[in-house]
């Protein structure tokens, strides 16, 4: 009971952080929609677009996703494939969605790690956006940090799932 | 064990995976980067999952995607929707089964400036469905002509299928969208044959509505003259190449936003709500892409793909019969995965085939929509049908999917008149010559 208390209060938690990020995704997103519209003004009418629009609206883009997977997990936009299981008898679901949820954390955890790694060699090479000449590593970065209440949603999704499998 | 065994133990994986509910995109992720590892080294793969994720996640060419999504909310949270409704409404409302075609134009309207048949379909179930209660329509046609109609917002361009299938196949977007018009408005007029037929056999089904004058009928026109400023500001600068997608998606995104305003519709909650909701669907459709072409790269070092394209390649039948069993793959498919997925994750070995037989890519994308919009309706897995049951909780499922069934024949019938007249869906592109 104890155990549960405290995984509700975490789910809570996570919850409160990945509704926080996604609001740092959604700036991304009017940013795109921002720059795409002043670029399209300058361009037409001023002739004279925006200086690295594109890699401007690519790494917005980043941003906007990398930091809304988490919300969008959380509130089951991620498409799943529910007839099978569903159907299943209460205890057999807790040991599947054990094992979904325990390759989909690894998945992530490998994400978070590789993004970082990803990020450093971005940095140690120095590359930049090949238009406004903006670093890339930062946006590596940002990847590997925003997917991690990501990993805590799985490890959360894992321990209630064994607990409901473990159950009589 | 041979790369080929590999890539086919792969698939076999991946279906797994979906059945036992893993989130389909991390699942084409999770098992494309295990494959890939396998065949060949775990730093490969490793570079294969952060790079693929970073590039796909910066394409410049996707971001068409959020932006035709957001436009689809505003407009939405603008009123744009009650409008058209209201105005299909008072034309054909009186009409035996009236509301329900009403529905139908209502939800072409929509997709003109939606490019999502889920967002279509529960934008106007909202407004239609308690509509349709209030006139005794039975739940069997009103839900199922919903879940239906939504479907358009896939066809009616913007559609973000047609975006995917662009960027994937090459092809252009602005040609794939002017592709869809004609077989946009064929189907439509197809779902209103439809009504029709089965308001004739079951008059109870759908009771005539109010009677309207001359006067309001005309008045009521004023409620599509913002559909009309959108798309033609939107869709029709790609149309003559004054805009990419993207700067098409973005004007559109604005372009809502200014009606709402000016109308006095959208609230600062409606719009910060729009955006969350719109940025919520482009992850979810993003992060798909992402997994598909993660999954992707592992059947291309399985040469998998190339097998199968040579393998179909070499069948002793007509390109037609082989085109017909492809057709028959998307529709199972899409009854138990998002078409989607379906989409992105067969692409890259069905396109090959579809070249090489020798079939026009632009009207290979018509059909490729009109599946998925099958896919949307069909059971199980339609996801029309799980929106409308959300907007309209009262309504078992069954009654859903029964009501579907006639709408399902409507687009049986509209695939078949489109591979019997191809012309329908390439002469407008033929028009436009970038």
């Amino acid at each position: 009971m104890r155990f549960g208390n405290f995984l509700n209060k975490f789910e809570r938690l996570n919850r409160v952080v990945s509704g926080g990020l996604e609001w740092i995704g959604v700036a991304g997103l009017l940013v795109i929609a921002a720059v795409t519209c002043i670029d399209i003004v300058g361009s037409k009418v001023f002739l004279r677009p925006v200086p690295g629009s594109v890699d401007i609206n690519g790494f917005s883009q980043i941003i906007a996703i990398a930091f809304a997977i988490a919300f969008t997990e959380i509130i089951g936009r991620h498409v799943r494939v529910e007839f099978f299981v569903s159907r299943l008898p209460w205890r057999a679901q807790g040991i599947i969605n054990s094992f979904t949820s325990l390759l989909t954390l690894a998945l992530f955890i490998l994400i978070v790690w590789r993004s970082f790694v990803l990020g450093l060699s971005l940095q140690a090479s120095g590359q930049v956006s090949s238009t406004a000449r903006i670093p890339l590593y930062p946006f590596a970065y940002a990847i590997s940090f925003a997917v991690i209440p990501v990993c805590l949603i799985f490890l959360v999704e894992f321990l209630r799932s064994v607990a409901q499998g473990i159950k009589r | 064990m041979s790369p080929i065994t590999i890539g086919l133990i792969g698939i076999g994986v991946l279906l797994v995976a979906f059945i036992i509910r893993m989130p389909l995109a991390f699942a084409m992720a999770f098992v494309g980067f295990c494959g890939f590892v396998y065949l060949t080294t775990p730093e490969a793969g490793f570079s294969v999952l952060s790079r693929t994720i970073f590039e796909q996640f910066s394409s410049f060419p996707l971001s068409a995607i959020p932006l035709f999504i957001l436009m689809g909310s505003y407009a939405y949270a603008s009123g744009i929707s009650s409008k058209l409704y209201q105005t299909a409404y008072t034309w054909i409302g009186q009409l035996r089964g009236g509301l329900t075609m009403a529905t139908i134009v209502a939800c072409s309207g929509f997709a003109a400036i939606c490019g999502s048949s889920t967002a279509t379909a529960a934008t106007m179930g909202k407004i239609a469905l308690p509509e349709m209660k209030k006139y005794n329509y039975s739940d069997t046609l009103a839900a199922g002509s919903v879940a239906a109609a939504g479907s358009l917002g896939i066809l009616i361009p913007p559609s973000t299928i047609f975006i995917v299938y662009g960027i994937m196949t090459e092809q252009s977007i602005g040609k794939l969208f002017i592709a869809g018009v004609l077989p946009g408005i064929l189907l439509s007029l197809l779902f209103i044959l439809t009504v029709a037929f089965i308001c004739r056999r079951n008059p109870a089904a759908g009771p005539q509505g109010d009677h309207t004058s001359w006067r309001e009928k005309f008045a009521s026109l004023t409620g599509v003259v913002d559909t009309i400023i959108l798309f033609c500001g939107t869709i029709g600068g790609l149309f003559v190449g004054f805009f990419t997608p993207t700067q098409a998606g973005a004007v559109g995104a604005a372009g809502a936003i200014v009606i709402g305003l000016a109308r006095r519709q959208l609230t600062w909650q409606g719009f910060l709500e729009a955006s969350k909701d719109a940025l919520r669907t482009a992850c979810m459709v993003i992060c798909i892409i992402t997994g598909a072409t993660i999954f992707g790269k592992f059947m291309a070092v399985s040469t998998l793909t190339f097998a199968a394209a040579g393998w179909v390649e070499g069948l002793p039948f007509p390109p037609l019969a082989i085109m017909g069993v492809i057709i028959i793959i998307y529709f199972v498919g899409g009854c138990f995965m998002d078409s989607m997925a379906l989409i992105v994750l067969t692409l890259p070995v069905i396109f090959p085939i579809v070249q090489r037989l020798g079939f026009d890519p632009i009207w290979f994308g018509v059909i490729i929509v009109l599946v998925a919009e099958m896919g949307v309706i069909t059971p199980p897995v339609g996801t029309n049908v799980f929106v409308i049951k959300g907007v309209a909780g009262d309504i078992p499922l069954e009654t859903i999917f029964k009501g579907i069934f006639p709408f399902l024949v409507a687009l049986l019938v509209c695939a078949a008149i489109i591979v019997a007249f191809p012309k329908i869906s390439t002469f407008l592109p033929s028009l436009i010559s970038y």
